[in-house]
């Protein structure tokens, strides 16, 4: 962008149309942050200033990373955009409060250097980032990114790991106002539930998200759910538990609507839900792990460009 | 002259894994370590050299329209003896290697340098050729092992790199950790192959993954010349 320009005369005219709403990345971004703002609040105020340092931490270095990304890249600049912040940002909502710093920096550098800015930056990323940094900091280092093994000086409990490890009673033992409440053990912001729910539906009614995948995953976490617990009611918990436990809302609202890798079209947008809640389930159940709910929007965006050919007829169309 | 030529070009200009993109099986499966690396370079070398002189030797007598099946008979034959001297003198070996030592009959740089190289020239040339490409291939396997052995585990050779504070990075030595290892390569040789030429002020090159310059295209060409002469 640097090159003098060659004629003297030389005007810029934009591509069109030339007159919007006034939308922008950069003001779309600032929305999603200021629609996890509650859910930050919470968690300093049940983890204290360790989630606070967590979150800042993570920010500053997905900020840093892509700002060097994009001068190795050779071009400009994108971290006006906030996308990095709000990368960063998520990805500590996932881990826990007392994670190290080391845990934070490589998972926050990895979600921008292999979940972004391999695949060019903003928008062509085919997994959400965030979700990817986790996910290699979760399979490398099992301790020190596992809540439960992290964060000792607590009275909160997962409820997820009691039910895994010590059943259905155990974790009886949460009720699901608590839940709701966020006091249940957990990524330091994922278990926010009723902020989580706040932001989300501010993004929903300002028109900035499109609320089928957020509805059709918590839809497909309560029917699967419900399958479970009509199936084996002694050991399986109810939908709701399901619902308010782990990282679902956080999932449902910010990780599986990563716009670029979530499908585009209606039906595909409720069928990319369902899956991504359906498979949360079935990984609570089946897998060795506790809450799978970012391993399943990961398997769900895989097959986005299968759900992408779910489209409306077109019309006239034989 | 052509035969260090012949030589050569596997070592860096047409490195097996990285540039042909040939022989991913055992490149993303068995270097969770540089010397499970090194041991399955040292099969494929064996492999591939006698079998590459075996096909230049019975080039002539092979009929076209067999040829395929040929090959995979002589390379099949080789595996099935590099299977049994493994098993008697490098045990450990075998069974770290395990499936991917008889998989080594389907590895695509055998039936590849086969049908590409070895059923068109003469044996010493064909010995050239395996044995660069072989040593090429063991000399990616090992590197791509030894990164992963080093951030996966904190060792390379089983010996330990780093203190006791290191937290090994287990995603390296995980599956996906090859592929992302994998592909950073590929890049990491692109950007080399662009950065040279551009200093020696030539024209930017064919590049591994998008196309690779693997001649596999000429494969191709002279099957359909076969098919039209």
């Amino acid at each position: 962008m640097a090159k003098e320009a060659t004629a003297p005369t030389l005007y810029t005219v934009a591509a069109p149309p030339h007159w919007h709403c006034g939308r922008t990345v950069t003001g779309v971004m600032q929305q999603y942050i200021l629609a996890l703002v509650p859910a930050a609040v919470m968690a300093v105020v049940y983890y204290g200033l360790p989630a606070l340092r967590v979150m800042a931490l993570s920010c500053a270095t997905a900020v840093a990373v892509e700002a060097l990304c994009c001068r190795v890249m050779d071009r400009e600049s994108s971290v006006d955009d906030f996308h990095a912040v709000l990368v960063g940002l998520l990805l500590a909502f996932l881990l826990p409060a007392m994670a190290p710093w080391w845990l934070v920096v490589m998972g926050s550098a990895l979600a921008i250097i292999i979940g972004k800015m391999f695949f060019g930056g903003l928008g062509g990323n085919p997994l959400c980032p965030a979700v990817v940094g986790w996910a290699i900091v979760a399979l490398s280092w099992k301790t020190q990114a596992d809540p439960d093994a992290m964060v000792l000086s607590t009275m909160l409990v997962n409820p997820l790991t009691q039910l895994k490890y010590l059943g259905l009673e155990a974790a009886g033992q949460v009720s699901l106002t608590d839940m709701l409440l966020g006091r249940q053990l957990g990524g330091l912001g994922a278990t926010q539930v009723l902020a989580l729910f706040a932001g989300g539906f501010y993004l929903i009614s300002r028109g900035l998200l499109r609320c089928y995948v957020p509805l059709a995953f918590l839809a497909g976490v309560l029917l699967a759910g419900l399958a479970f617990s009509l199936a084996d009611p002694g050991a399986q918990p109810g939908p709701l538990f399901h619902l308010f436990t782990g990282s679902v809302v956080l999932a449902a609202f910010f990780l599986a609507t990563d716009p670029s890798s979530s499908p585009v079209t209606r039906p595909g947008m409720v069928a990319f839900g369902l899956t991504a809640g359906v498979m949360t389930v079935l990984i609570r159940v089946y897998g060795i792990y506790p809450d799978g709910t970012p391993f399943a929007v990961l398997f769900a965006a895989l097959f986005t460009p299968v759900f992408d050919l779910l489209r409306p007829k077109p019309f006239g169309a034989r | 002259m052509s035969f260090v030529k012949e030589f050569a070009k596997g070592l860096w200009k047409e490195l097996p894994p990285f540039r042909l993109v040939l022989g991913l099986c055992p490149t993303l499966a068995v270097t969770k370590s540089a010397a499970d690396g090194l041991g399955m370079g040292a099969a494929v070398i064996f492999v591939l050299v006698l079998s590459n002189a075996i096909i230049s030797m019975v080039r002539k007598i092979i009929p076209k329209k067999v040829r395929i099946a040929c090959f995979i008979v002589i390379a099949a034959s080789l595996v099935v003896a590099v299977e049994l001297l493994m098993q008697a003198y490098a045990y450990p070996l075998y069974q770290s290697l395990g499936i991917f030592v008889p998989l080594i009959v389907v590895n695509c740089i055998i039936l590849g340098r086969a049908e590409a190289f070895a059923s068109k020239n003469p044996v010493h040339l064909s010995i050239a050729d395996g044995l660069g490409m072989g040593i090429g291939f063991t000399m990616s396997l090992t590197f791509l092992g030894a990164l992963r052995e080093v951030f996966g585990a904190g060792k390379l050779f089983g010996a330990t790199v780093f203190g006791p504070d290191f937290k090994p990075f287990t995603f390296m030595v995980e599956a996906p950790g090859a592929f992302v290892c994998l592909g950073l390569i590929l890049g990491a040789m692109n950007y080399l192959a662009i950065w040279q030429s551009k200093r020696k002020g030539l024209p930017e090159p064919s590049l591994a993954a998008s196309c690779g310059g693997c001649r596999a295209c000429s494969i191709g060409e002279s099957k359909q010349i076969m098919q039209e002469g």
